[in-house]
């Protein structure tokens, strides 16, 4: 009986009824751990964007985000931070901070605005309730820098996206759907150069765009990328599926090879379009090498390569750099929750990424 | 609708393209259709494939070719320039020594890594258990999070104010600045890598174990074969071919790690997780001594381990695929 | 309306040549059936004419006009293809106005021709339905109607009919020839279905390695098979053929019956006698007689298909009228309707005896 159970965690697909075998246990606490250690980090993540400074700096750091209370005390402009305080006589009360000088401070009862009293810094804990600190996404999106990177992300991650599935889907019809001389030299051109890797060409890749007057434009970032090999590759195995004989109903049908491309080829290549289009967002959105070499100019750096030069400078403001952290992940998040189950048939199918 | 413009597009291209096919028949229509793909891919990756052999020949810090001078070999010989090669402190480019070790070890144990997590994680997943593709959904999610995000929420856990110092503390242990640390930082990258890409691999394996036959298991069940016996004999052998696809990917992506190291470590401290890549690109780009055909030489010289790599991968696959055969 | 002329075509594909030098024409208005066996380049051939492939050498007329560098879109013919070919992602409709929209025709004449069509061939109430939507028939009724909208000079059928079960087939072969009688529209009509080929055509080509045997009306070709090949491939079930050998213009049967093989090339040597199935009768009392032993009858009613071997180990078949009494192992005792008796030379060409 242990046998069995044991052959079906190492090999067999069903699981079995009845009583609980030590592998359910272990399969259990694998993804239940996996899904902790997977989300777990992002919503970490997430809860400290919402966190004041004041509170990144503290440790050790809360899960949740806190934000201290407040309360307006007549006689007072500003809202006062509420503190639970220890009085000399023992008892605690509820009182507002006026000011805080060395290790005293100032305090005064909401209930009584009119008389101060000084109690030490160490007798008081702040109030505190679960509250969200929405500045750090506030203020960059209102800065100039933020947006910006924001929307050169955007316009690189669409144009190339559609560059990409316009060029690679033509030469894809091209070469699953014509015969000519060369053809299966272009196709093996394309299916070796899958594996030329970025990091390999950077310094000539970078003459090229530098010779081309791209540099220090986002069409620098978005040229070199959209030739995709896998693309065309994709989309070729795809459109081999297409039967001839659909074209040359349309070629009798008096239409024009343009129009056959257009009308009859693309819509019905529409799923490997789908997947190509995905896998192309979050490629162009996610890239950080190209740009960072590319773009030196910071009114023209992409939201990787911000966040970086952020996280890079001498005073690392987490506060910000975590919220937008966060926006940053929100497209890719999207991408995750509508289209996931896309993502996933599509590289079990073609081993792609 | 958003298609309207591209409709009317392609109905103004239409007649032109309809004169050149007339006069040029379908060949000449092939022609047109390779054209943009081939123009693009031709300019920005063929032709700087073979500028890289060009660059790597030359030497000076600018990146114009006609202000640069031919040297011939002498970037090879200094890449290569070695008192003593198992001591990376004894070449001439210590970095580059330093780096290619580095990036060695990495490889070596971020590859096992990889497969050994991503390997159990799909034999899980291939079990029958409830919301199985909410699971496959969990453990592909980091892998759509971009390199620099992977960095960043890393860096924040491991900060000394961090995630993990708050479980150490609740566990009794001391907090660390993990990422001061030249060996933690090294380990952090071998486990932010793997828990960056995990998933991508598990779904091919996924996919290699879905497509074994459920008979060869009964059949072998009938059989009473040990379970151990089974796993040896049909799991591995018919999981052959995406086994040697996630081997050779995930040492070619080893191989080229940079981004989310960057973000994560910067290479420091000190060497300590400093990988090929990054050595490129600062020799390259970012150093104040920057030497582009150093790079260029160092380039191909990762390019050509890739290929090997790549090379190895088709005569595997092949050599399992026949075996799958018999 | 178009006349269709082929001149010397010839076609090789990776440099073996499949069609080995046709010469047809085609008369306006005229239905023409290529048959033959499978391989033999009647839908190559078809697809030559259509312009979806060109010929290596040879020249293609359309209404005397040279359309041999002519592209498949600009010949304005229209085809019918085996397998349907319906545009997936598009509803009826949108499959029948396709090729009109290509010649930017008014959106009013569209509309008007594909009602039309919807309503010669029933399929009004399925316009707004996709292909994946409808039954076989329908589907074979969409794409006919695609080709009729077109209003072309010639319709190319390719194998229409071979991917309906029997009983459609029939009804469908009815109505295609109902269709060319209201078009008049020359038809070139592919099939390897000898029964197709006989009820439809105005004329048939029989083809077979590339190369046409003959061409004729379908009695012509019943009744005159030109060689061995044509006489075997017409006609159910096939023609009976025993060899021989000929003597001063005769021939002996098995049995001693004696054929006339007339003063021509088959006076003397070895010829083939052919004699139709149905071109028997049982012999009466006087009669010379073709004589073997029965080894299987089917009895299917009107009539009855004896089966039997002669003394020489030839098998032949007969189909005999009504139920006469024949059972296995019998000696049978039949006639062939002297009028009827084929003769083909040492080369299998038929010899004329009249």
């Amino acid at each position: 009986m242990s046998n069995m159970t044991i052959r079906q965690f190492v090999g067999q697909r069903r699981g079995h009824g009845g009583r609980w075998h030590w592998t359910d246990i272990a399969t259990w606490i694998w993804l239940i751990g996996g899904t902790i250690l997977m989300f777990g980090p992002a919503l970490w993540l997430v809860m400290s964007s919402f966190k004041s400074p004041a509170q990144l700096a503290e440790f050790p750091p809360t899960l949740l985000p806190y934000a201290q209370e407040t309360v307006m005390v007549e006689g007072y402009d500003d809202p006062l931070p509420l503190y639970t305080a220890r009085l000399e006589d023992g008892t605690t009360a509820e009182l507002a901070e006026i000011r805080r000088i060395g290790t005293n401070s100032q305090m005064v009862d909401p209930a009584d605005p009119g008389t101060r009293i000084d109690v030490n810094i160490a007798d008081r804990t702040p109030i505190r309730s679960i509250g969200f600190a929405t500045g750090n996404y506030v203020e960059p999106l209102v800065a100039n820098d933020f947006p910006r990177f924001l929307w050169n992300s955007v316009f690189v991650t669409v144009m190339a996206t559609l560059i990409t599935l316009l060029t690679n889907s033509m030469a894809a019809f091209a070469l699953s759907k014509y015969r000519f001389r060369g053809r299966d030299a272009v196709m093996l051109l394309i299916v070796a150069t899958l594996m030329v890797p970025l990091s390999v060409i950077l310094v000539p890749l970078y003459s090229v765009v530098n010779f081309t007057g791209l540099l220090n434009s986002l069409w620098g970032v978005i040229l070199p990328t959209v030739a995709t090999p896998t693309g065309v590759f994709l989309l070729r195995q795809y459109m081999l599926t297409i039967p001839d004989e659909l074209l040359e109903a349309a070629r009798m049908d008096h239409a024009s090879e343009w129009q056959i491309y257009w009308r009859i080829v693309l819509p019905l290549a529409a799923p490997a379009l789908a997947v190509l289009a995905i896998f192309s967002v979050v490629w162009r959105w996610n890239d950080f090498l190209w740009p960072l070499i590319v773009l030196s100019r910071r009114e023209l750096y992409t939201l990787q390569v911000g966040l970086n030069s952020y996280a890079g400078e001498l005073n690392v403001q987490w506060h910000y750099i975590l919220a937008m952290t966060v926006v940053t992940m929100i497209p890719v998040v999207l991408v995750f929750v509508f289209l996931q189950r896309f993502i996933t048939t599509g590289i079990a199918g073609a081993g792609i990424k | 609708m958003v298609t309207a413009p591209l409709t009317l597009l392609a109905r103004i291209v239409d007649p032109p393209l309809r004169l050149w096919q007339r006069w040029t028949g379908l060949n000449g229509m092939a022609a047109f259709f390779l054209l943009p793909n081939m123009a693009i891919f031709g300019v920005f990756v063929l032709i700087p494939l073979a500028l890289n052999f060009v660059y790597s020949t030359t030497a000076g810090t600018n990146i114009l070719l006609r202000d640069r001078s031919y040297v011939g070999a002498e970037q090879y010989a200094r890449l290569l320039d070695c008192a003593n090669y198992l001591e990376p402190l004894t070449c001439r480019e210590d970095q580059f020594w330093t780096a290619a070790s580095n990036t060695l070890v990495f490889v070596i144990f971020q590859v096992s890594l990889m497969i050994a997590v991503s390997l159990i994680t799909a034999l899980i997943l291939n079990r029958e258990i409830r919301g199985r593709s909410f699971f496959r959904a969990v453990f592909f999610f980091p892998v759509l999070l971009s390199p620099v995000v992977v960095g960043l929420i890393w860096k924040w856990i491991l900060q000394r104010q961090g995630l993990l110092n708050l479980m150490m503390v609740n566990l009794g242990l001391e907090p660390e600045v993990w990422l001061n640390d030249r060996f933690y930082s090294f380990v952090a990258t071998i486990g932010v890598s793997t828990w960056a890409h995990m998933g991508f691999y598990t779904l091919i394996l996924l996919a290699g174990l879905q497509a074994i036959p459920k008979d060869l298991y009964e059949a072998a069940e009938m059989d009473a074969t040990p379970p151990t016996r089974v796993f040896r004999r049909i799991t591995l052998p018919l999981l052959g071919p995406n086994l040697a696809v996630v081997l050779v990917l995930a040492l070619i992506r080893g191989v080229q790690i940079f981004d989310e190291v960057f973000v994560l470590t910067g290479g420091g401290p000190g060497t300590s997780t400093l990988y090929l890549t990054q050595y490129i690109y600062e020799v390259g780009f970012a150093s104040l001594l920057r030497n582009p055909g150093l790079a260029a030489a160092a380039s191909i010289v990762m390019g050509a381990v890739l290929v090997v790599l790549t090379l190895a991968q088709l005569s595997l696959s092949r050599r399992s695929e026949r075996a799958g055969e018999r | 309306m178009a006349t269709l002329s082929l001149k010397d075509i010839r076609k090789s594909f990776a440099g073996i040549e499949v069609i080995h030098g046709v010469d047809l024409s085609v008369k306006d208005g005229e239905l023409v059936v290529f048959v033959g066996p499978s391989g033999c380049g009647k839908s190559t051939l078809l697809r030559l004419i259509a312009g979806l492939d060109r010929p290596t050498s040879g020249t293609i007329e359309l209404d005397g006009r040279d359309v041999t560098g002519v592209n498949a879109a600009d010949r304005g013919l229209a085809m019918v293809f085996q397998s349907y070919a319906l545009y997936p992602h598009m509803t009826v409709r949108q499959n029948l106005s396709f090729g009109l929209e290509n010649t930017r025709m008014p959106k009013a004449e569209i509309a008007r021709r594909v009602d039309e069509a919807g309503r010669m061939l029933e399929i009004g109430e399925l316009m707004n339905r996709r292909p994946t939507q409808l039954s076989g028939g329908q589907r074979q009724r969409v794409a006919i109607g695609r080709a009729i909208v077109r209003e072309p000079s010639a319709f190319l059928l390719d194998e229409p009919l071979s991917n309906l079960d029997a009983e459609l087939r029939v009804t469908m072969r009815a109505e295609l020839a109902q269709l060319h009688e209201r078009l008049a529209t020359t038809m070139i009509y592919v099939t390897h279905d000898q029964v197709e080929a006989m009820t439809l055509a105005d004329r048939i080509v029989v083809l077979r390695g590339g190369r046409i045997e003959q061409v004729d009306t379908p009695l012509g070709l019943y009744n005159q098979p030109a060689n061995l090949f044509v006489a075997g491939f017409i006609g159910a079930p096939n023609m009976n053929l025993f060899p021989a050998t000929a003597r001063d213009g005769q021939a002996e049967l098995p049995g001693g019956l004696r054929i006339d093989t007339g003063p021509g090339a088959a006076r003397d040597g070895k010829v083939t006698i052919g004699i139709r199935p149905q071109h028997m009768h049982l012999a009466e009392a006087g009669e010379q007689t073709l004589e073997g032993r029965v080894e299987l009858v089917e009895r299917l009613g009107a009539e009855t298909v004896v089966h039997a071997v002669t003394a020489e180990g030839t098998t032949f078949v007969t189909v005999l009228a009504g139920q006469p009494e024949v059972a296995m192992g019998d000696t049978l005792h039949v006639t062939p309707d002297r009028g009827q008796v084929h003769v083909f030379d040492a080369d299998g060409q038929r010899v004329a005896r009249d």
